[in-house]
């Protein structure tokens, strides 16, 4: 029996070659299991072999997404692969998408049966699980040892061409693929049973959730917008050229606050975007494109508003999770309220 | 109102010289069903044929089936307002041809729809692949009018099961179910103990091909109502909305209202069924708001503890239906909807046309989108020469053989939003 | 009256035109009707009639009318909502599959069906 052949893809970090410094390396295609893709291979056991490992920083997929993926494409063409396997990703997030991204277009554009793993707050997972199964993960490599097996299951199942099960079976995140099945009670006899479960308090499933209505209630309109002290926030990636505080140009982990006392418009000698979710072309000509320091001004002076606040706040949107983005806000607001800041105009991309 | 049903089960059906049940088998003259259908002048000309479970036959573009029932006892007369005078129905005792049914075909429109496979993998999706089925095809006079043809198919239909229906009426039934709801005081009276459970029927009411009737009223005419249950089992509600086949509400779906059925089941036991309430599905939004708004005052006004509700059709009802579980809800009332869904060929969009946050409970009738082959059958009855155009079906999809690739969509009352399935959906 | 009907149906816009203002769109599709619809709201008009009417899919028929009001008042965010998941639901069916080429025959029927949902629409609304 031919041992199936799996490609593994992993990042600068696992691969061994380095931490945040090593992010921005180029893709790269070695023979053989490297690093967690020796676990892989074990958990593949006699079935299938890892014949070659893509190696690719997070920085560079996250900053190079098309060519990247052309790249990664092209090379694991050439290694005529049966599965592929991204991943685990666990929590990091530039990581996560990276793994997300190419495990897609592997399934999608090459036909090689494809899978990866993340934990649940990783941004990956809400961007890629409809598109490929993302296997649940711990949020850590403490994980790897449980993780990997799923992970290596789960892709020879796909490969062999066997039914993929639901969720729970097969252990991936909720793709949110609605499917079909023939129950064995009828619709309105469980429909029955339901309003009864609601009706004496006890604890029921829905059939059909429906979507997740995440608001934030709005506070009540400003009443006098030329006596009160606007900051502005946003999360379009404007930054000192210099980048001091490393935030990430796509799933940021930090924001920054920076001055503006003094100027009457953002310069592009002294900031720059590092968003990598946008062509910046523009917006580095002209940075207040996104943080518009120049019209906050005029109203200033006109007296529209009553005040700018003499700082910005910023950070990088796409591919930032939800977690870390109402983080960001609960920290930050705190200043602004001290500064007696009493509203915001956030800009977004 | 107590009505007592009498279920004639129907083994076969067979052409013959009386239309008569004898031995659980029905047989049906069929010139006499081809006069009664040709009375109408609008009509050209008429065939029936017979359809059978486990045949190799395909039924092509269905309009509407109905499920032979005659009036034993008591006031009134089947399909009360259509094909006999208004009487309120509901009472007294009935007879069912069970396991049988008569349905129209007929090209009322160039887009066709509704198809029923007898056999094969298809017939799992169709819960007419396992009845007996006496099939009308329908051919209008040159030049009608497509109100007129809709309306003289639908009276032929009803016409028909009338008359079969006749043929249970001295027949010893195989099985006797009793039906009974008492006035509200006196069922409150009888179980003071148990939750208060109504049925709000959402009927379908917007226009050409999508109307219902309520005693011969289109349903696009009253404000929300109180029904008997039984009422329902007489044939006072039937079916003019010949479109999108998987959640068509055919008149034996009417009939044989399926959350009525298993409520009755319950009844007396861990819940009082109360009655149900029936209310439309205007396209005037107004007429939305002030249905809902008339749909939750009941459910106050009665002291309603729960309410189901089931839809019909799918777009602007999605709106209907969320509009009556928020005002049931606020009225005080536990809420259960009952909805099909259409989340794309990849089932990864949004299944509903609209939500609401107190939708937190809903049963799932399964998805339409999905992509099905249907092999060919050895026998077509009406015409499959328009497939292509039926809804669900697409250009290209139609084999020579006869075979082909379509969306469930296509299927009569597949995923018909009122639970008669047990099809179902879940997340993947 | 302050009713105003948008519609690319040819019948509707004959039936209509003469009691009530009716914005003929006759080379729009489907979706560009609903786009003009949600333009308008966004500017201070209110839905009157449901844009999903109908049980034929937005991709089946390519014809589609809608009665809003004629005058315009403060931004009526219920119809916004209306319109907007009107406009998801077209599109979301397009992507299955687009609208394909039917024949003079199937158009008739489309618009005969049409026309009969927004009659009956009107019919409802009395007077306003």
């Amino acid at each position: 029996m031919k041992k199936l052949k799996v490609v593994h893809y992993i990042n600068n970090f696992f691969a061994g070659v380095g931490g945040e410094e090593k992010a921005d390396i180029p893709p790269e295609l070695k023979k053989g299991a490297i690093g967690p893709g020796m676990a892989l291979e074990a958990a593949l056991g006699d079935e299938a072999e890892v014949i070659a490992t893509v190696i690719c920083g997070d920085s560079y997929y996250g900053e190079n997404m098309d060519s990247a993926r052309k790249e990664i494409l092209e090379m694991i063409k050439d290694t005529q692969a049966d599965a592929f396997v991204a991943g685990p990703a666990f929590n990091a997030g530039r990581y996560g998408v990276a793994c997300g991204s190419i495990a897609k277009a592997v399934e999608e554009d090459l036909g090689i049966p494809s899978v990866t793993g993340m934990y649940i707050e990783n941004p990956g997972v809400d961007m890629y699980r409809k598109d490929i199964q993302i296997i649940e993960t711990g949020n850590s490599a403490a994980d790897l040892r449980n993780s990997m097996p799923k992970l290596a299951k789960l892709v020879l199942k796909k490969a062999k061409g066997e039914l993929v099960g639901p969720p729970e079976v097969e252990g991936y995140h909720m793709m949110g693929i609605r499917t079909n099945f023939f129950h064995e009670k009828r619709g309105s006899e469980r429909a029955i049973d339901m309003l009864m479960k609601k009706i004496n308090g006890e604890k029921f499933e829905t059939e059909y959730p429906m979507p997740v209505f995440d608001r934030v209630p709005p506070n009540p309109a400003v009443k006098d917008l030329s006596k009160i002290k606007i900051a502005i926030v946003t999360s379009g990636g404007i930054v000192p050229h210099d980048n001091p505080d490393r935030i990430e140009s796509s799933s940021a982990t930090r924001y920054g606050i920076y001055d503006i006392s003094g100027m009457d418009s953002l310069s592009a000698d002294d900031f720059t975007s590092i968003h990598g979710g946008y062509d910046r072309a523009f917006v580095v000509k002209n940075p207040n494109l996104v943080v518009p320091l120049d019209v906050m001004r005029d109203l200033e002076r006109e007296g529209v508003i009553g005040e700018l606040a003499n700082y910005f706040v910023t950070t990088t949107g796409t591919g930032t999770s939800v977690g870390n983005a109402k983080g960001f806000g609960e920290s930050f607001s705190k200043k602004l309220v001290e500064d007696g800041i009493g509203a915001v105009i956030l800009t977004s991309t | 109102m107590r009505l007592e049903l009498g279920k004639i089960f129907i083994k076969d059906v067979q052409f013959g010289e009386k239309t008569m049940v004898d031995k659980g088998v029905l047989y049906v003259n069929k010139q006499e069903i081809i006069d009664l259908a040709m009375q109408d002048d609008r009509i050209k000309s008429v065939n029936v044929e017979l359809a059978r479970p486990g045949e190799s036959i395909r039924i092509a573009p269905v309009k509407d089936v109905i499920e032979p029932r005659v009036k034993v006892e008591g006031s009134g007369a089947i399909f009360p307002g259509m094909t006999n005078k208004v009487k309120t129905v509901g009472s007294g005792r009935t007879h069912a041809l069970v396991g049988s049914t008569v349905l129209t075909c007929g090209k009322i429109v160039g887009f066709q729809e509704g198809v029923i496979d007898m056999s094969g993998p298809i017939a799992k999706y169709c819960p007419f692949s396992e009845t007996y089925n006496v099939c009308l095809v329908i051919e209008p006079i040159d030049g009608i009018e497509t109100h007129a043809y809709e309306a003289a198919a639908r009276m032929a239909g009803l016409k028909a099961a009338e008359y079969v229906g006749k043929a249970g009426l001295d027949v010893e039934p195989d099985e006797v179910v009793v039906y009974e709801t008492k006035p509200l005081l006196e069922q409150i009276k009888e179980y003071p103990d148990l939750p208060k459970i109504a049925y709000v029927h959402m009927l379908q009411s917007q226009g050409l091909l999508h109307d219902t009737y309520y005693y011969g009223v289109d349903a696009k005419q009253f404000i929300p109502t109180f029904m008997y249950p039984t009422e329902i089992m007489d044939g006072a509600i039937t079916s003019g909305n010949c479109v999108a086949p998987c959640d068509k509400v055919t008149t034996f779906h009417h009939l044989n209202n399926p959350v009525i059925e298993d409520l009755y089941k319950r009844h007396g036991k861990d819940l009082n069924f109360v009655g149900v309430i029936l209310t439309n599905e205007n396209v005037y939004l107004a007429d939305k708001e002030r249905c809902s708004d008339m749909v939750g005052k009941l459910v106050e006004f009665l002291g309603i503890d729960g309410v189901l509700i089931t839809e019909e059709g799918y777009g602007n009802p999605d709106t209907d239906l969320m509009m009556n579980c928020k005002k049931c809800t606020q009225a005080g009332a536990k809420v259960v909807l009952i909805t099909d869904e259409f989340p794309g060929r990849d089932g990864k969009s949004q299944s509903v046309a609209d939500a609401t946050p107190e939708a937190d409970a809903v049963a799932s009738c399964g998805q339409g989108n999905l992509i099905e082959h249907f092999p060919a059958m050895d026998k077509v009855i009406g015409m499959l020469d328009y497939v292509e155009t039926m809804i669900g079906g697409y250009k290209g999809c139609i084999n020579p053989d006869g075979s082909f690739d379509a969306e469930l969509q296509i299927i009569i009352a597949s995923t018909i939003a009122n639970g008669y399935n047990k099809l179902t959906a879940r997340f993947y | 009256m302050d009713k105003l009907i948008i519609t690319n149906n040819s019948l509707v816009y004959e039936k209509f035109n003469r009691e009530i203002e009716t914005v003929f769109l006759d080379k729009s599709s489907l979706y560009q009707l609903l786009e003009c619809v949600r333009d308008l709201v966004y500017m201070g008009h209110s839905l009157y009639t449901h844009p999903l009417s109908g049980s034929i899919k937005p991709n089946e028929t390519p014809y589609k009318s809608v009665v809003i009001s004629k005058k315009k008042g403060v931004l009526d965010v219920e119809s916004v909502a209306i319109i907007e998941k009107s406009m998801d639901a077209a599109l979301r069916f397009m992507k299955n599959y687009p609208t394909p080429p039917w024949t003079e025959n199937i158009l008739k029927d489309f618009r005969t069906v049409d026309l009969s949902l927004i009659e009956n629409a009107v019919d409802r609304m009395g007077n306003i």
